[in-house]
């Protein structure tokens, strides 16, 4: 009698085992499980064929080989439920902030258009009328506001550049995370320490949310923390991309603010991790996880 | 002197054509992508071919690719890189192959100040160097506590230039200067930095270029 119940219970520990070792999946686990069962009940079946042919024994390791899988098939679904449950709450959570993050973004991207380069244009336009109107009779005048629009055609192709750097630097498509970030140190004002390794391209998603939070935290240590240098550490372990932004400024940033809310959400929305320790006094250190799964 | 123009968008292959013809230039070639631009200098050998960094088919950096096989396939035709945003990395990489000079790195804004704009295709065409000044100001103004700091504010201002690829004269001409008193700040902007003198412009850009970076 406790012959087939070790034996069953043997089975199971060593499919659990095996999927553990092979990663599979809950689903494939129980399969692999009800087909050891199958074929150890079959292996008893024919050992009592060739031997005694009396007792048919082999019904209790059977009857107890299906109690298990039972079991376990309606405990696997019942935890699957939760767990689905739970993974729906996280996604509806970080699809909203995702949304909201991407209209926050867009509406800046108006205003900054808006305000900058189309009044430029208008600005522009109103130059070349005026000068076309004194062509005529004040040709010094004329040229005097031709070479004011002239200007405001430099001043609008600055900001536009500026923009399309902020929306998607061309660096980072081009070169990749590394050498974008090199680019951001280059420009910063502050001295700026940048310790990047990676050996292949990740995905172009987690390469732009990456940049935003080196971007954004730079530009934060810069702005607000009073820091005199900053470093930035960009490192891949398995699966996740780690970045690391670290300044000797004053602290005190707060997580709920504008700048690293978006950040968040942006990290969030790629299933990543984002940690700002910011103790009054500093320093600040902004680490964000990104799952770049190959 | 005579051009290849590579660039995507028709507007502005037609305004360039249009810009250069105006100045005296002969454009032998306008084409659209990579391919054409390898194609029409192997045909042509211009004396000058200006490439738009961004090309079909994928729109990254084709034509820097482009502009960096010219250089070492067809020696003899300088290129002009044009692109909407400049990064001094891109520079660096030209100035790596450009060997005897003959390279340029330009905003395509440049195009607005005309006089400037052809002044640095004619130097790039002649052998010698054109780099943007946004590329310039950031190597120059990317680190506080500088070395650059033993240098006076009029001292800056010509190395600023003088990285541009500007010969003498024309550093001369945009400071309201003499050639003279632009030689002796030249002068000594070199001993300042500890940077062995040079005859040729193009030299002189890569020594004070390569001083920035590392820097």
């Amino acid at each position: 009698m406790l012959l087939p119940l070790a034996l069953v219970l043997a089975v199971h520990g060593w499919v659990e085992a095996v999927a553990e070792w092979r990663g599979l999946r809950r689903e494939q686990g129980l399969l692999v499980h009800a087909g050891i069962s199958v074929a150890v009940v079959l292996f008893l079946v024919c050992i009592w064929a060739v031997t005694s042919r009396g007792y048919f024994w082999p019904e209790w390791p059977a009857f107890a080989a299906a109690v298990v899988l039972g079991v376990r098939a309606v405990a696997e679904y019942a935890l699957r439920g939760t767990r689905l449950a739970r993974r729906v709450g996280e996604l509806e959570l970080t699809r909203a902030g995702a949304v909201d993050a991407q209209e926050a973004e867009l509406r800046r991207i108006e205003r900054d258009l808006h305000d900058g380069a189309q009044a430029r244009l208008v600005a522009l336009g109103m130059s070349l009328g005026l000068a076309e109107q004194r062509m005529a009779d004040d040709l010094a005048g004329a040229q005097r506001l031709v070479a004011e629009a002239r200007e405001g055609v430099g001043e609008a192709l600055r900001e536009l550049r500026d923009l399309a750097r902020g929306i998607h630097p061309p660096v980072l498509a081009d070169r990749g995370l590394v050498a974008a970030i090199a680019t951001l140190a280059d420009r910063s004002a502050l001295p700026v320490e940048v310790d990047a390794q990676l050996d292949r391209r990740v995905p172009p998603a987690v390469e732009t949310a990456a940049y935003f939070v080196a971007a954004e935290s730079l530009a934060n240590a810069a702005k607000h923390a009073g820091a005199t240098r900053v470093t930035i550490a960009v490192r891949r372990s398995g699966d996740v991309l780690a970045v690391e932004i670290a300044d000797d400024g004053r602290g005190g940033a707060d997580p709920s603010g504008g700048g690293l809310t978006g950040l968040r959400r942006r990290v969030e929305a790629l299933d990543g991790t984002l940690a700002v320790t910011s103790p009054a006094g500093g320093p600040t250190v902004v680490r964000a996880e990104l799952p770049c799964g190959s | 002197m005579r051009v290849v123009i590579a660039e995507d968008l028709a507007l502005l292959r037609d305004g360039m054509r249009r810009l250069l013809e105006d100045n005296e230039f002969e454009v032998v070639a306008a084409v659209e992508d990579a391919d054409g631009l390898v194609h029409a200098v192997r045909r042509e050998r211009p004396d000058v071919a200006i490439v738009d960094i961004r090309l079909p088919p994928g729109f990254r950096d084709e034509g820097l690719r482009a502009a960096l096989e010219l250089r070492r396939t067809a020696p003899d035709t300088a290129v002009l890189v044009v692109s909407q945003y400049v990064e001094h990395a891109y520079a660096a990489e030209l100035l790596a192959e450009a060997g005897g000079g003959g390279v340029g790195y330009l905003l395509k804004d440049r195009v607005i100040d005309v006089g400037d704009f052809v002044d640095a295709v004619r130097r790039v065409g002649e052998g010698g160097t054109a780099l943007d000044p946004e590329v310039v100001s950031q190597l120059l103004g990317r680190r506080g506590g500088s070395p650059l700091d033993v240098l006076t504010p009029r001292e800056r201002e010509v190395l600023a230039l003088m990285a541009e690829g500007r010969s003498n004269a024309a550093v001369a001409r945009a400071l309201v200067l003499t050639v003279g008193a632009v030689e002796k700040h030249i002068a000594s902007i070199f001993q300042k930095l500890r940077l062995a003198p040079s005859d040729s412009d193009h030299r002189r850009v890569l020594a004070v270029l390569a001083y920035l970076q590392e820097s």
